[in-house]
């Protein structure tokens, strides 16, 4: 019976988000904040993709900002072929600024040799290779790492402590090749989005649709793939890796195609965060930001696609919020140690699980003192 | 030739100052303390703040950083990873939070901020820790350059990793530390109180974060987020040492020590840490349980 009151519960969560996410620019008329609504959407995304391994798959990857950042990097370099910094270094192809700055005396202004490593560029000046790279990188990095961990049995800490250091490995390299990644500084002055001739300005209505609805569908596949039979098996091995393989299932399959599934939503999160914030930075690699989308799923709630999606939107707005004075952003990280120190302790399903147990109290009120009796006649026979 | 093996030799005993601490408590109790880093930092605030307003020397810095470091760690336990026994992942996530509260309060002055009161040697800036000039005055020895603090911290981890053995090894409350380590149901079943030695044990390992703190001061620039840096490296050090052995760790941070030194003297030092992260990873991939470790559990 509670079953249905559940589902029913869950399907007005999801409405009711898929509403509110596609009609806030019919509320909000500031597009500044919309673009920074945006940009938490991205965010919720990433939650996503954290709750779809850590909550679903039972794989705590501290290195999530791995596939984010690479993401963001390979449409970052599209788009900074197509900004007007770019086409004016006095070659007729596009050149970005930094690579001039880093080239030797006499290089020749082209991608192939300004610098060394720079034809890797080359491919970049179609903006559809940028983006279809933004996906599949990711994808690719996700199955050679999921392979070798999941088919070595590799699991608990010891994948989070190697997802840890390749996320911290990779920003290494992306700052030691600082000829073409431009080092701790970035890739920043970024040209727009251009989709059939109309530029896809950051601070517009239009551009804040193409994230909204991104996160809608990406929610929905995600809930419908953990519906499917592959996600019930999936939770399985979560729950008892060695009973499954008993039960004759390929434990590190699901695994592995899993952890690509979040991966390829990470970097395809990388791809939307930079055409709404226009710059890609180290900064995403950092711990940091890899283990706050951990924060933004533990306190939604992990094992709950959209409670760790509304929790990454909700910590963010509200950090946005109080960020006005330095002193208070402060105060504000402070307040979600404390948070996510108390979530951990005693309330490790989250939001979401708050909002399960309410659920479930309002239907045993609903049912009213019948079952109440019922439970009363029930207890004295035990 | 030398000279490159001495830094590597000061970068493994300061990479083993602060996993020396982590190899207990994560060995015995099966904690990841993502807020050892912090305790080191807050070591490392220890030593600046008695200088500034006690005028202690870092001789005097480092029993006092001890103690601090040993009893927020204890205090850390009771409030926190008393709860977690057992829950290994969760013990990251919720000392990740103490870590960011650490941090936090530090950079906040404890609050004062709010109330527009300055405590000078807090707050989010920079702050430096005054070694004596005797001990960063280089010296000639059998023809090689070598620098007094860096020897003087190779001194002390050495004094402090025989310590720990001696405690591991020779004393009654070892023996339960290692049985505990083994077996925490069949020692409790032996009549060792499981959660007092545990609760001993995670203070020692904090005070020794403490002391790691007080020594990174000397020649590392104090700030609030200088524990999350260091913590990573520690871990990797324990983890490819093996859990549990001190040996394992000694060895690990000598082996990764050495390869960052070398490394970054032919190459660079961001070149010298990626070298570190992919011999880690490779090293977990191949024996997940690290070189050194028991067969248990």
């Amino acid at each position: 019976m509670s079953n249905k009151a559940f589902l029913l519960g869950d399907r007005a969560v999801y409405i009711a988000f898929i509403v509110i996410v596609l009609g806030l620019p019919l509320l909000i008329d500031d597009v500044f904040w919309l673009n920074r609504v945006a940009r938490y959407l991205v965010f919720g995304m990433l939650g996503i993709a954290m709750a779809l391994s850590w909550g679903y798959a039972g794989i705590l990857n501290l290195g999530q900002g791995l596939f984010f950042g690479v993401g963001a990097y390979m449409v970052a370099m599209s788009l900074k072929l197509q900004s007007w910094t770019s086409m004016q270094q006095g070659s007729d192809t596009p050149v970005p600024d930094f690579m001039l700055w880093n080239a030797q005396p006499g290089a020749p202004t082209d991608l192939c040799c300004i610098v060394p490593g720079s034809w890797l560029w080359i491919p970049f000046q179609a903006q559809w290779f940028g983006i279809s790279m933004a996906v599949a990188l990711p994808v690719v990095l996700a199955l050679i790492i999921g392979a070798t961990i999941f088919r070595l049995r590799v699991s608990g800490v010891y994948v989070a402590i190697i997802t840890l250091a390749l996320v911290l490995l990779t920003r290494l390299i992306f700052i030691d090749a600082q000829p073409i990644t431009n080092g701790f500084n970035g890739l920043t002055d970024l040209g727009w989005l251009t989709v059939g001739g109309i530029e896809f300005d950051p601070l517009m209505v239009e551009t804040y649709y193409i994230v909204a609805v991104s996160v809608c569908i990406v929610l929905l596949l995600t809930r419908w793939l953990v519906s499917t039979r592959a996600g019930l098996i999936l939770q399985s091995t979560r729950d008892d890796a060695n009973r499954a393989r008993y039960l004759g299932y390929d434990v590190a399959s699901y695994q592995i195609f899993f952890f690509t599934v979040s991966a390829a939503i990470a970097g395809f999160a990388g791809l939307l965060f930079v055409i709404v914030s226009e710059f890609a930075t180290p900064t995403y690699f950092d711990i940091a930001f890899s283990i706050s989308m951990v924060v933004w799923a533990a306190v939604g709630g992990r094992s709950s696609l959209i409670g760790a999606a509304i929790g990454a939107i909700l910590i963010n707005t509200i950090e946005a919020t109080v960020s006005e004075s330095e002193m208070f952003q402060q105060a504000w990280r402070l307040i979600i140690g404390v948070l996510f120190v108390l979530i951990v302790l005693y309330m490790p399903r989250g939001l979401a699980g708050l909002a399960r147990d309410l659920l479930a109290r309002l239907v045993a009120l609903g049912r009213g003192k019948e079952a109440d009796s019922a439970k009363a006649s029930r207890n004295p026979a035990e | 030739m030398f000279e490159t093996l001495f830094i590597g030799l000061s970068l493994t005993s300061v990479l083993l100052l602060i996993a020396l601490g982590l190899s207990i408590t994560y060995g015995a109790m099966g904690v990841i303390n993502m807020a050892h880093g912090e305790l080191v930092m807050i070591g490392a605030y220890t030593a600046v703040l008695s200088g500034i307003y006690l005028g202690f020397n870092i001789f005097a810095a480092i029993p006092l950083a001890f103690l601090t470091a040993a009893l927020l760690g204890l205090l850390i336990e009771r409030v926190v990873i008393r709860r977690l026994y057992g829950r290994i992942i969760d013990t990251l996530l919720a000392t990740w939070g103490v870590a960011i509260i650490l941090q936090q309060l530090i950079r906040l002055e404890f609050g004062m901020t709010f109330f527009g009161i300055r405590i000078q040697g807090l707050g989010p800036g920079l702050q430096q820790m005054r070694v004596p000039s005797y001990m960063m005055q280089p010296y000639e020895f059998a023809g090689i350059m070598i620098q007094p603090y860096r020897t003087f911290i190779i001194v002390v981890t050495i004094l402090l990793t025989v310590l720990t053995w001696f405690l591991m090894y020779r004393t009654s409350i070892g023996v339960q530390i290692r049985a505990i380590m083994r077996n925490p149901q069949m020692a409790a079943a032996c009549g060792i109180d499981v959660r007092r030695v545990s609760a001993m044990t995670f203070a020692y390992g904090s005070g020794l974060a403490g002391i790691a703190g007080v020594l990174l001061a000397g020649f590392r620039t104090v700030m609030p987020e200088m524990g999350a840096n260091v913590v990573v490296d520690g871990f990797l050090v324990v983890v490819v040492g093996g859990v549990g052995s001190l040996l394992g760790t000694v060895l690990s941070a000598g082996l990764l020590g050495q390869i960052n030194g070398i490394v970054s003297v032919v190459y660079n030092d961001i070149i010298a840490r990626a070298v570190v992260f992919a011999v880690v990873i490779g090293i977990i991939l191949w024996r997940p349980n690290g070189l050194f470790s028991f067969k248990s559990r």
